[in-house]
Parts: structure tokens; sequence; C-alpha cells
């Protein structure tokens, strides 16, 4: 019941937030375009690189482009849908909450889905172009909808995780831009380039292997249903911390005694 | 010019208030660094032993990278962009066309305050990554850290004015920031990820003769393998193209501010 009704929110908001942009139509198809070509510039740094190797751990052009993929669709997924999260900092700093308090839902889930970055949509829409253009097999295209699920929800729910600090501490988005930033980087590159600690480090506190490393490895070249579930429930536990931490922190949260309303 | 002085004094006190921003791009720095370290230590084979690869050693190749990512950090060209392009959306500007400064001069300068700030952090953290991962770049000598500098400098300059004038488009779109973008990767692909020796030979003469040279690839080289020729051919490179789109921002704010007065602010 709860989760049938957080998830009409969720389409709910982006539905609402897709309308809010609309109204630019020039722009919001620009931001898409643009997006596009943004991602599509990398597949000439790889092109470049793999005519100097022929592979970087077992990964080659088409494996390598797959990560991407999955990082564009990861990322994608969670700044069209939870974009608000990444305003965490000034609500809690400039005491914005109370907008999100006074509503009968989720706080963590309002301000999360408050807004929708267009470009976003961009970056889904890179990841099926990866596929067309490596001519993944039919069902990569089914696949590529739960790995970008999971991978937007887990980059989200770190970011989230790590950003609640600013409850406690002034400064405290610096950890969390870290984390973020690091997922977003290592995320793009083969894992075999990394070593034994970093690996340890990118399964456990900063979950970089979970965001793209383990879908394209287990969901499509080589699927493994343990690792699958595995995936899932790393991705359910990051969730679970991200609203524990958010609603411990919460208590420590002081109004800014805004007055301010939402359309 | 004393005006533009003060602006740029004043953004790099108020920056210097925020350290937080400054240690988070100094992380983020070493990441991108070690992860640049790794792919190319796969791509030459183990340590490099002295392979070279169009002309660089590996280690030549990270030095040149470090650079690249000092450019890249220093200068938020995304933030420089969203900054012109926000002022002109929201309507601020109407309130800075009055003022006894030029609009765009005073951002350029309130941007250089921040990026010489996240410059405080990021050349010794640069030299101490590099120094740790690489050990110390062969035949540099300290005499070549001044035209470093002047060269690094300009290079932040050129890159303001450059995506300054991307946000100015803003006068005529609604959101100009997505041309930062492709921009920014014309910078990363022909300046950060590769030195122009790794493109097609018809290709190389393009990428020297363009502005990512100026702001990027050329003082990146000269970080790499410095000589005095190389020096001369960065900085001429730079001054002129710094001059073209100093005299392109001013036109597009020219013609843009005009704009502004037909749709009364």
């Amino acid at each position: 019941m709860g989760v049938k009704s957080n998830l009409k929110l969720i389409f709910s908001y982006f539905k609402l937030n897709l309308k809010k942009e609309w109204k630019y139509k020039s722009s919001f198809f620009m931001q898409i375009i643009m997006m596009i070509l943004n991602d599509a510039f990398f597949i000439i740094q790889w092109y470049i690189i793999f005519s100097l190797v022929d592979n970087i751990g077992g990964y080659g052009f088409n494996e390598t482009m797959m990560l991407w993929a999955i990082s564009a669709g990861g990322y994608g997924i969670s700044h069209a849908f939870f974009a608000g999260a990444w305003n965490l900092k000034e609500v809690i700093y400039e005491g914005r909450m109370d907008v999100f308090l006074a509503q009968p839902k989720n706080v963590l889930i309002n301000v999360c889905c408050s807004s929708t970055q267009i470009a976003a949509i961009g970056d889904i829409a890179y990841a099926y172009i990866v596929l067309v253009l490596i001519g993944a097999p039919w069902h990569w295209y089914l696949i590529m909808i739960p790995a970008m699920i999971l991978a937007g929800l887990i980059y989200v729910a770190v970011y989230v995780t790590y950003m609640s600090l600013c409850f406690y501490v002034k400064g405290g988005d610096a950890l969390a831009k870290s984390v973020e930033g690091t997922i977003n980087k290592a995320a793009q590159y083969p894992s075999a380039i990394y070593s034994f600690g970093v690996k340890a480090l990118m399964f456990t506190l900063i979950p970089t292997f979970f965001y793209s490393f383990i879908p394209i490895q287990y969901f499509f070249l080589t699927p493994n249903i343990w690792w699958i579930l595995g995936s899932v429930a790393v991705t359910a536990f990051w969730i679970f911390l991200a609203f524990f931490t958010f609603n411990r922190g919460l208590r420590k949260y002081n109004s800014g005694s805004l007055m301010g309303g939402r359309l | 010019m004393r005006k533009y002085l003060n602006i740029f004094k004043t953004s790099l006190r108020q920056e210097s208030k925020t350290i937080t921003n400054a240690l988070t791009s100094a992380v983020s720095f070493i990441v991108i660094i070690y992860i640049f370290k790794q792919l190319w230590q796969f791509i030459y084979g183990g340590q490099g032993g002295g392979t070279l690869i169009n002309g660089y050693t590996l280690e030549m190749m990270i030095w040149y990278m470090i650079m690249a990512e000092i450019f890249m950090y220093s200068v938020n060209s995304r933030g420089v962009t969203r900054a012109f392009s926000n002022d002109i959306k929201s309507g601020k500007i109407a309130y800075q066309l009055n003022k006894p400064y030029n609009y765009y001069f005073y951002q350029v300068s309130s941007t250089l305050g921040e990026c010489i700030w996240k410059l405080v952090f990021l050349l010794p953290t640069a030299l101490l990554i590099g120094l740790l991962l690489l050990g110390p770049i062969e035949n540099f000598n300290l005499l070549y850290l001044l035209p470093l500098g002047v060269s690094l400098l300009l290079g932040v300059l050129l890159t303001c004015t450059i995506y300054g004038a991307v946000g100015l488009l803003a006068f005529w779109i609604e959101e100009s920031t997505p041309f930062a973008w492709i921009i920014q990767k014309f910078q990363m692909l022909f300046g950060l990820f590769f030195p122009p020796e790794f493109f097609p030979v018809w290709l190389q003469p393009v990428i020297n003769y363009s502005p990512v040279y100026a702001m990027m690839s050329g003082p990146c080289k000269l970080l790499a393998n410095f000589s005095w020729d190389l020096f001369q051919n960065v900085i001429i490179s730079q001054v002129i193209w710094t001059a073209v789109f100093v005299g392109l921002g001013l036109l597009i704010y020219k013609l843009g501010s005009r704009k502004v007065n037909v749709n009364g602010g």
C-alpha cells in the first residue's frame, strides 16, 4: 500500500515537473539533445583508447560503451525523478524544509521528487542509443530498464545518506559531493584498472561497483541470478540507510521560519 | 582596470571563506588522477618501462593530464556560463546595466577570483599527487615554474572569457548552459584526454591553432615536456585567443544588452 502510494507520488511529481519545463519547449528539447551529444563525445575517447590497446581487463569497446550506457542511464533516472536530492544542502542550511514537512507524504520523497533535470532524459535516451550502436540483442533493451532503475536508486540513496551529514555540521556536503564525484568518474572505467583496496572501497563505502560494473557483468554479459539478487539487496540497503540517516538528521533540523508555498 | 582588480579581490576574499568547495575539488582531483594513472598504466602495459606512445612516456602523459585537470578543476566552466545565464534569465542583469562597469568584465573578474582561490589548493595537491605517483618530471628545471605559471593564468583567463561569452548567448536563448557542455567536451576530448599528437596527422594543425590548444593542450605540453620554443608558441596562441574572445564577449554583450532594453529588462 505504502509502496504503491509512494510510486504514485513519484510519478505525479515527475509529470508535474515535466509540465513545468514544457513551458519552454525549445529549451526542453535543446537540453535533451545537447545531453545526448555531450555523452556521445566519450565514444571518440574510447575509440582512440581502443586503437592503442585491444582490451582493458577483458573489456573491449562494446563492453566499455555499456559501462557508459548504465552510468548515463542511472544518472538519468536519479536526476529525472529525484533531482530535488541535489538541493538538499540548501534546503537544510537555509531552513527551507518547512514546506515539505507540512505535507502529508514522506518528507524525503517529497524533497527528492520536487524537481526534475530535463537533460537527464537525454542521459536515459543515450543508454538506449548505445544499445543500438553496439547492436545489442533485443532482450538487453528490456534488461536495461531494471538495471538503470537500480543504478539510479543506489546513486541517489548514497548521495542522500552522505548529504544527511548537513543536519549535523557546517559544510557537511563536502563528503557527499566527493563520494558522488568518485562514483560518477570511477564507474565509467573498466574495473580491471583498480587495485584490490580500491575495489573493496567500491563494493562498500563508495558502492560504485553496484552502480555500473555489476549490472554490466551480471545483468548483461554473464547473467547471474545471485549477483542480480545481491545487487537488489545492496540497493535496498542503501535506500534504507538514506531514509534512516535523513530521518535521524531531521530531528536536528532548525526551521528558517521561511514563508513559502508550493503550487 | 582598477575596479575589475577590486572585483577580483572581493571575489577572492569571499571565496576564501568557503573552504569546503576547494577541499571537495581537491579530493575529486586526486580521484580522477588516480583513475587516469591506472588506466594509462594499463594501456602502457604495467609500469610503462619507458614505452613511448606518440612521443609520450607514461610519466609525461600523466603529468600532462595533471595540468589538464588543474584547468578543469580551477574553472567551473559550466558554473561560469550558468552565472551569466541565470542573471540574464532572472532579469538580474537589468540592475547591472546601469553600474559603472562592464557586466562581462565584472563577471570574468569575479570568476577569476574563484579560480585563483581553487588554485591555492589544487596546485599543492597536484604537485604532491604527481610526485607520489610518478616522481619528478624528467629534465624539469625550477626555472620553468614562472613561465608555466604565466601560461596557467592566461589559460584560466581564456577559459573564463570563452565560457562567459557562451553564457551571454542567454540573451537570445532561454538556456545557454547546454552549449557550455558541448564546448567542455571539445576541451576534454582534444585537450584533456589526449595530447594533440594522439590525433590523425591532418587534425593536429587544426587542434594546434584552436582555442583548445591555448586553453589546455599547450600549457599541458609545457609541463610534460618544457621548451622555450613551445612556451613562445603557447603564449602567442593564448594572447591572440584571449583577445579574440574578449572582443567577441564584448560584442555579444553589446548586442544582447540592447535586447534587454527592448524587452524592458
